[in-house]
Order: C-alpha cells, then sequence, then structure tokens
C-alpha cells in the first residue's frame, strides 16, 4: 500500500510520463542512426558505401559531368556501414527518424548528393577533386600546398609529387 | 460515423519478421511512455474487427498463406500500415529464395514506416498517417 502511495504522490508532483511525441516535443538520443547526411564537397564517388551497404540502399551512378550519390531509405538497414568505412568522412547519420510516408512517395522517398567533376588544370581532363580530409590523409606531414594540388587530375598529381621527391633528393 | 473513424481497432501480424519491429510495436502500445492508443486506436486479437492492419517481417514462403487468410477476413475498407525495411522492400533479405515479398505484391498498402526497426515515435507517426486515410475511406466508402 505504502509502494502504491509512493508512485502515485511521485506521479502527481512528476507529471504524466508519457511522451508527448505527436502533440509536443520528443527526446532523441544522440547517438540515434536514422537518415543519412551526404556532404557532397567531401564525397570522391569512390564507391565504397555502395560496396559495403548489406542491403544495396546506395547507388552512385554517373551523369553528364557529375556523379550522383542516391540512397533509398527503403531498403536501407541503418547500420552504419557507410559512415564507418567512408574514407573521406563525408557521410554522416544524423539522429533524423522521421521515416513514415505515404505508398505514393515510396520510390522517391530518398536523399540525393550531387558531386560535380571539374577540369584539370594541366591537361584539362574531367575529374571529381579530392576532398581536403584526403589529400591531408596521402600527404601526412608533408607540406606542400594543398589547395593547389586539388586542380590537378590523379595523372598529373602522381607528376608533381615525383618532381617534388626529385628534387628533394638532389639537394 | 464519427465514433466509428475515432476509435479503428488495430491488428498486428508478423509475416517472418526477427521481432525487433514486434518489440518496438509492443513498447508503442503498451508502455505508458508511448501510448499509442492516445490517438483513440485499440488494439485486437482478431482481423474481423480489425480496421488498420499492420504488418512486420518480409513476407516468407511459411508465411505468406496466413497473411492471405487475414487479408481475406479483414472488413472493407481497411488500411495496411507496412512497419520496418522487411515488408516495405524486403530490405536485405530481397532475392532470397524463401521470401515472397514485398507486401505491396499482395494487398494496396498506404503506409511505409522503413527503419530496422523503427523507432516508436516513427511507428507512431505512420499510425497517424494510417488514421488520416482511413477517415477519408470510411467517409468515401458506400
Amino acid at each position: 500500500m505504502s509502494g502504491f502511495l509512493k508512485i502515485a504522490i511521485r506521479n502527481l508532483l512528476k507529471g504524466p510520463t508519457t511522451d508527448p511525441y505527436p502533440f509536443g516535443d520528443t527526446f532523441i538520443p544522440q547517438k540515434l542512426r536514422g537518415k543519412l547526411k551526404v556532404d557532397a564537397s567531401e564525397c570522391t564517388a569512390c564507391r565504397t558505401c555502395e560496396e559495403v551497404c548489406p542491403s544495396g540502399a546506395i547507388k552512385i551512378t554517373k551523369n553528364e559531368g557529375a556523379y550522383v550519390h542516391t540512397t533509398w531509405y527503403n531498403t536501407c538497414c541503418f547500420c552504419g556501414n557507410c559512415e564507418f568505412f567512408c574514407p573521406t568522412g563525408a557521410i554522416k547519420l544524423t539522429t533524423d527518424f522521421h521515416t513514415a510516408h505515404f505508398q505514393d512517395e515510396k520510390y522517391s522517398f530518398v536523399t540525393v548528393a550531387v558531386i560535380k567533376e571539374t577540369e584539370c588544370k594541366n591537361c584539362k581532363t574531367k575529374f571529381v577533386p579530392p576532398s581536403e580530409a584526403l589529400l591531408k590523409r596521402a600527404y601526412n606531414g608533408i607540406d606542400i600546398d594543398l589547395d593547389e594540388l586539388k586542380l590537378y587530375c590523379p595523372e598529373c598529381r602522381k607528376k608533381i609529387a615525383f618532381e617534388r621527391l626529385h628534387l628533394w633528393l638532389r639537394h | 460515423m464519427s465514433i466509428i473513424t475515432r476509435s479503428p481497432f488495430l491488428f498486428r501480424i508478423n509475416t517472418g519478421s526477427c521481432n525487433g519491429c514486434d518489440v518496438e510495436l509492443a513498447t508503442t502500445a503498451m508502455i505508458p511512455r508511448y501510448d499509442v492508443e492516445r490517438l483513440g486506436c485499440r488494439y485486437t486479437g482478431s482481423p474481423k474487427h480489425a480496421d488498420i492492419l499492420l504488418v512486420t517481417g518480409p513476407i516468407t514462403a511459411r508465411s505468406k498463406p496466413y497473411l492471405i487468410e487475414v487479408l481475406d477476413e479483414l472488413p472493407r475498407p481497411f488500411v495496411v500500415v507496412a512497419i520496418g525495411t522487411c515488408p516495405t522492400s524486403c530490405g536485405i533479405f530481397r532475392d532470397s529464395y524463401s521470401i515472397e515479398g514485398p507486401l505491396d505484391k499482395y494487398v494496396e498498402v498506404d503506409v511505409n514506416v522503413p527503419g530496422c526497426p523503427p523507432r516508436p515515435q516513427a511507428i507512431i507517426d505512420g499510425v497517424a498517417k494510417a488514421l488520416e486515410i482511413w477517415k477519408r475511406k470510411i467517409r468515401d466508402f458506400k
């Protein structure tokens, strides 16, 4: 009886325990794996996320002058593999859990990120510019201007790196 | 008519689910924190009383006849809600030999709630959307 009284008094003081969600605010855990957020400026269209996705929710297609990164939430299992394996940290899982939708939106319930290609400064071929994070990992501890390197395609970048090594060896 | 639209009955069927979505559904229905009965709906044990059908799991070959049986027993009109990634598109089990899904092969689905499993709040969202459709359907039903 005293236990019941304790609970009754506590409930009177603290108010209802029901989460007022559809009519009010709700709480979200910080580590909740919700919808994806793809940063198009960081993404290099390397297709790692497409490879590791267990349910095949991520597709990267090549269009005229751009790569299109599409995530279809109706088959995504929110495992977070894409975030874990992304080499540049372009994919982040947000805490957005609002996934309920009507049937007519079934095939359009996606997030799309467009990764634009740029022209090489030297040889004018089209390529996806590497992200800052990726270059920092590749040229770790080397004194070189990363913003300048971004303008060259992989072949020209290789050439520049070799020339630098050659100069360094001659010294 | 207004009383009917205010208090639809929910019926839940598991068609080969891993129990994740069922646990979340039980959470949504039973514990006071996410009380789905605030929206006016109640769970029922019989598909003959049901107005809103909640389906969890990809349609496995074993469970398909039971799903068809339930669909036959439901009174018209009814609303179908697919809970979880599995009934909406079969998710990671797609193209398996024992899966006969997704759900919209067999019945016209109204609301999808993807997630593996969806959060209780997302399920409440889905039920709220289903209630809208239910009100429209019962008004148009003659």
